[in-house]
């Protein structure tokens, strides 16, 4: 382990075996594989559903946690909101580990190369691409700033918006707000994450297609 | 919150503490008021009967994705934003009108278009992406949405 605990403040170009490592074990956490496997329970302590655990049950235990039953309105929704909160709290716990040992940086690094190919981006917009993952906020001021500086022409700026709008923020908002969820999806965590992330990429080759089709005018003095 | 004790440490213990506060924060600032309005809002639809009748008006549409009709008030309220979406949809299942299924099929539309309103100033507007294309994004990303509620439908059968 590092020991300098500066170098989390700049942002770190080499990308080492930790990253990979670090993401690797991102996904293996949150991909279910670990959940319930016969005879090796102790698995179930490098699984995110399993840490996130249950509630006792009150009257009835076939279906009363302390949310209670027949509640309606606020004070029922205030009750059940309360109770999505470890879930959300272990999630980003787990999320800002696996951030920190460079599970993000090792993403980036590996969707570089399909950017040109895919999106007919140049590579060095993946940093806007992979930051909007985390804040939408962040991926939209970078990439403004990439038009700014004539990095990118119009219609990269507006297959960048494509790839961001649909999903913007997917990593956070998907942990942060769609951990309430959880507890009820029937397919391991990470695969409506990855189908998302596909999903990104399918809108933004629409969006690249059309614009080279439908809207094609728009950019022949370019 | 500040930045200012953003990561003074490598002890992953503490590490965990930063995220789960940030988690905490994010559960009673976002998603706590979001599943109260939601259940607010839906009960005044049920009282209303106005969560019955979306329910059949949609109901056919919603079959494509075998879903039932109220599900559409999942995804209208997404649209706007994806936690009041999110809050519908546990508002819905505590009310056993949505099963695990459909929330799971539901889950990644809920973010493929969701929040939309909001980030048309957040995120296109501050890109400066030109608002001639702001359609072509919005139905590309309800596409992607409907694209993401059928391949969920698929991988459930399997």
């Amino acid at each position: 382990m590092p020991s300098n605990s500066d170098e989390s403040n700049k942002v770190p170009i080499k990308i080492g075996m930790k990253a990979y490592l670090s993401l690797i074990i991102a996904i293996l956490f949150f991909s279910g594989l670990f959940l319930n496997v016969d005879g090796m329970k102790w698995l179930g302590a490098f699984d995110f559903t399993t840490l996130g655990g249950s509630f006792g049950t009150m009257q009835n235990p076939a279906k009363n946690t302390f949310v209670g039953e027949a509640g309606i309105s606020a004070k029922a929704g205030f009750l059940f909101a309360l109770s999505l909160v470890p879930t959300v709290m272990l999630a980003l716990g787990v999320l800002e580990i696996f951030t920190h040992y460079g599970a993000i940086r090792a993403a980036h690094k590996l969707l570089t190369p399909l950017l040109k190919p895919i999106l007919g981006l140049p590579g060095l917009t993946g940093l806007a691409l992979i930051t909007d993952l985390q804040s939408t906020d962040a991926g939209a001021a970078l990439t403004k700033e990439l038009y700014d500086e004539k990095v990118i022409a119009k219609k990269e700026l507006i297959i960048m918006g494509a790839w961001q709008y649909s999903g913007a923020g997917l990593i956070n908002n998907y942990f942060a707000i769609g951990s309430a969820l959880f507890a009820w999806l029937t397919v391991p965590v990470v695969i409506p994450l990855i189908l998302m992330f596909i999903m990104k990429f399918v809108g933004a080759i629409f969006v690249r297609i059309a614009l080279t089709t439908f809207y094609k005018r728009d950019f022949t003095n370019e | 919150m500040s930045n200012t004790h953003k990561r003074e440490t490598n002890n992953p213990f503490d590490i965990f503490i930063i995220g789960a506060r940030k988690g905490f924060n994010i559960a009673i600032n976002n998603l706590m008021p979001n599943v109260v309005m939601a259940y607010v809002i839906a009960q005044i639809l049920n009282l209303l009967g106005l969560m019955d009748f979306l329910g059949i008006v949609f109901s056919p549409a919603m079959t494509i994705f075998s879903l039932p009709g109220v599900a559409i008030t999942v995804l209208l309220t997404a649209w706007l934003s994806a936690s009041a979406g999110t809050g519908v949809a546990v508002s819905l299942f505590a009310h056993q009108q949505l099963g695990i299924t459909d929330i799971t099929i539901l889950a990644p539309a809920i973010f493929l278009m969701g929040s939309q309103l909001q980030y048309m100033g957040r995120l296109l507007g501050v890109a400066d992406v030109p608002k001639r294309y702001w359609p072509l994004l919005m139905v590309t990303s309800i596409l992607n949405a409907i694209i993401a509620m059928l391949v969920m439908r698929v991988i459930i059968a399997l």
